[in-house]
C-alpha cells in the first residue's frame, strides 16, 4: 500500500491531502467565479479603455435603472411579505396534528421545484384574458372580464407577477418555517401552558424566539432570490407592458445582449446588483457563523 | 371539530391553489384545439389526444431541445459532484492550519451569492473567445461551475455526521485514508450522495438566464430557452408550448419527489436541517 506510509505522517500528509483533494473544487471555482468578477469590475470601471467612473455617472441619469431599481424592490418587498406571512401560517397549521402531513407537504412543494420557464408558461395561460380559466371562470359567475387584461394592463402586470412569485415560492417559506417548528422542544410550551399563557401569547413568546434562526435564514434566501429575479418575468410580461415590470435583472440583459450590446454600462449594473446582494448575504454568513454546526 | 374541519379546509384550499394552474397546463397539452377555447373553460370533459406531444417532439425540435438539457444537466452534474465530493471530504475531515478550512468553505459559499446576470457578461465573453458559444459544452462547464458550492456544503454537512471512530476503525484495519473514504466512507454517505446529485441534476436543468445568454442555435439550445423562444412568439401554439411545458416538467416531478426528505437542508445550502 503506497499511501500508507504518508498516512502516518499524520499532520503534514493531511495537509498536502487537503490541498490535493480541493484544489480541483477551487480552480474551478477560480476560474468560473473570481474570473468573471474581475472582468465585470474591469468592465464596468473602465469607458473607451481608460478607468474611468463613466458607467456608474450614467447609472446617476439613467431612468430606466431607476424604474427597474423600484419596480424591483417593489416586486421583492411585497412578494416577500406575503411569501413570509402565508408561508407561516401554513407551517403552523402543518404542525398541528395533521393525517397525511407527507403527503399535503409533497403537493404544496411542487410549484418551487418547476423549472420557472414552465411557471411562466402555467400563468400565461391562466391569465389568458380570453380563454384562460380566471377570466373564464370570473365569467362563468356574472363578473364582466372587460378590463381584466392582467399581465397585458399596465396596472395590473405588477401585481400577477407578484402573485406568481407567491404561488411558486409560499412553498419554500413554508418548508423551511416547517422544520424549524419541529426541531423546537415541547418543554418551552409545557412551561407556558402551566403557567396559564394564552395561545397568542404562546405564539408570541415562545414560537417565535425559537422559530428566529429558520425565519432569518428563510427571509435572506428569499430576499437574495427575489433581488435578482428574472427567468418567470421575462416569460410572463418580459419587463412590460411598456416598462410596468421591468427589474433589474431584466435590464441588464437587455442593455447587455438584446439592444445595445454595451457591456460596460451592464456590468456597472450587475456591480450594483451585486453589493445590494452582498449587503444581504454577509448578514447570511454573520448568522451562519453563529450557528454552532458551522 | 369546527376548529378540525377549518384546518383541512384551509389546506385543501391551499392545495387546490397549488395544483389548479399546473392541471389546467396539462389539460391544455391534452385538448384539441376547439376545446382549448371553449368557455367556459373545461376542467374534465374533453376528449384527450396527444398530438401536441408528437408534434412538440418530432416536427418541431423540442425533442433536440431535451436532449441538450438532458446532457448538461447529467455531464455538469458528475463533475460537480467529483470534484465537490472530493472538497467536501477534505473540509469536513482533514486538518487545516490556522482554521484555512472554514475560511475556504465560506468563501466557496460566496461565490454562489453572485447575481447569475453578473457572470452571464464575462461568461458570454469567454465562451465567444474559446469558440463555444452555441455548444453544449459551455453550459455543462458553466453549470459545473454554480453546482460545486452547493455541492461542497451539502458533502461536507453529510460527512460531518458519520462519527469520526467509523473511518478511523477502517484505517486501523489497514485502510489508507482515500481507502477509508472509498469504501467506508461513501458508501455510508449514499443517500447523502443521491439527493445532492438530484439537486444538482433539477438546478441545471431549471436554468434559465445562462442557457439564454450562451445558446442561441437550434442545436444547441437547452429545453427552457427553446420555451420562451416560441412562447413570446406572435402567435402561441398553446397546445405545443404546454406538452413541451409538462416535458419539461415531469423529470423534475419525479426527482422532487425522490429528494424529499432532504429538501428543507438543499435549498438552505445545509443551513437548516429537515
Amino acid at each position: 500500500m503506497p499511501f500508507r506510509a504518508l498516512d502516518k505522517l499524520r499532520p503534514a500528509s493531511d495537509r498536502a491531502a487537503g490541498y490535493l483533494l480541493v484544489a480541483p473544487a477551487l480552480v474551478t471555482l477560480g476560474a468560473l467565479s473570481l474570473y468573471p468578477l474581475f472582468y465585470t469590475t474591469k468592465l464596468a470601471f473602465q469607458a473607451g479603455g481608460e478607468w474611468s467612473l463613466g458607467n456608474f455617472t450614467r447609472l446617476a441619469s439613467d431612468h430606466f435603472f431607476h424604474a427597474a431599481l423600484l419596480h424591483t424592490l417593489v416586486y421583492g418587498a411585497v412578494a416577500l411579505t406575503l411569501e413570509f406571512l402565508l408561508g407561516l401560517a401554513l407551517a403552523l397549521l402543518l404542525d398541528r396534528e395533521i393525517r397525511s402531513r407527507s403527503l399535503f407537504r409533497a403537493i404544496l412543494l411542487i410549484p418551487m421545484m418547476l423549472p420557472p420557464v414552465v411557471v411562466g408558461v402555467v400563468w400565461r395561460l391562466m391569465f389568458n384574458p380570453d380563454f384562460g380559466p380566471i377570466n373564464g371562470t370570473l365569467r362563468s359567475i356574472g363578473v364582466a372580464t372587460d378590463g381584466l387584461t392582467w399581465t397585458a394592463s399596465p396596472a395590473l402586470a405588477m401585481v400577477s407577477v407578484i402573485c406568481v412569485d407567491v404561488w411558486q415560492w409560499t412553498p419554500f417559506v413554508m418548508l423551511v418555517l416547517l422544520a424549524g417548528l419541529q426541531a423546537i422542544p415541547r418543554e418551552p410550551y409545557e412551561a407556558a401552558m402551566i403557567d396559564g399563557a394564552s395561545a397568542w401569547q404562546t405564539f408570541l413568546h415562545v414560537t417565535l424566539p425559537l422559530l428566529k434562526p429558520a425565519i432569518l435564514i428563510v427571509l435572506l434566501l428569499r430576499s437574495m432570490d427575489l433581488l435578482r429575479v428574472f427567468d418567470q418575468v421575462r416569460i410572463l410580461t418580459a419587463g412590460g407592458p411598456g416598462f410596468a415590470t421591468e427589474m433589474i435583472s431584466l435590464y441588464i440583459y437587455r442593455v447587455a445582449f438584446e439592444v445595445n450590446f454595451d457591456f460596460g454600462y451592464a456590468a456597472a449594473m450587475a456591480f450594483v446588483l451585486l453589493i445590494m446582494t452582498n449587503v444581504i448575504s454577509l448578514g447570511y454568513i454573520r448568522l451562519l457563523e453563529r450557528e454552532e454546526s458551522l | 371539530m369546527t376548529a378540525r374541519a377549518a384546518k383541512y379546509a384551509l389546506l385543501i384550499l391551499a392545495v387546490l391553489v397549488t395544483v389548479a394552474p399546473v392541471y389546467w397546463m396539462i389539460t391544455i397539452s391534452l385538448k384539441a384545439e376547439v376545446d382549448q377555447f371553449s368557455s367556459p373553460p373545461k376542467w374534465f370533459a374533453f376528449a384527450p389526444t396527444l398530438a401536441h406531444y408528437h408534434d412538440a417532439l418530432f416536427v418541431r425540435s423540442f425533442g433536440r431541445y431535451l436532449m441538450t438539457s438532458a446532457v448538461a444537466a447529467v455531464a455538469s452534474t458528475v463533475c460537480a459532484m467529483v470534484a465537490g465530493t472530493l472538497a467536501g471530504y477534505a473540509l469536513a475531515r482533514l486538518r487545516w492550519p490556522g482554521r484555512l478550512d472554514r475560511r475556504l468553505s465560506l468563501w466557496i459559499l460566496s461565490t454562489r451569492m453572485f447575481p447569475p446576470i453578473l457572470s452571464a457578461i464575462p461568461f458570454f465573453v469567454m465562451m465567444s473567445d474559446l469558440g463555444l458559444r452555441n455548444s453544449v459544452l459551455s453550459l455543462v462547464v458553466v453549470y459545473t461551475g454554480m453546482n460545486l458550492p452547493f455541492v461542497v456544503w451539502m458533502m461536507r454537512g453529510f460527512f460531518r455526521e458519520i462519527p469520526r471512530e467509523v473511518e478511523e476503525a477502517a484505517m486501523v484495519d489497514g485502510d489508507t485514508r482515500l481507502g477509508a473514504l472509498w469504501r467506508v466512507l461513501l458508501p455510508m454517505a449514499r443517500p447523502g450522495l443521491a439527493a445532492t446529485a438530484i439537486f444538482c441534476l433539477i438546478i441545471s436543468w431549471n436554468e434559465f438566464l445562462f442557457a439564454l445568454a450562451l445558446t442561441q442555435t437550434d442545436a444547441s439550445m437547452t429545453l427552457p430557452v427553446g420555451i420562451a423562444g416560441r412562447v413570446t412568439q406572435y402567435e402561441t401554439k398553446w397546445g405545443v408550448m404546454s406538452a413541451a411545458g409538462v416535458i419539461a416538467m415531469l423529470p423534475i416531478l419525479i426527482f422532487a419527489l425522490a429528494v424529499q426528505r432532504h429538501l428543507v437542508r438543499g435549498l438552505s445550502l445545509g443551513a437548516v436541517k429537515g
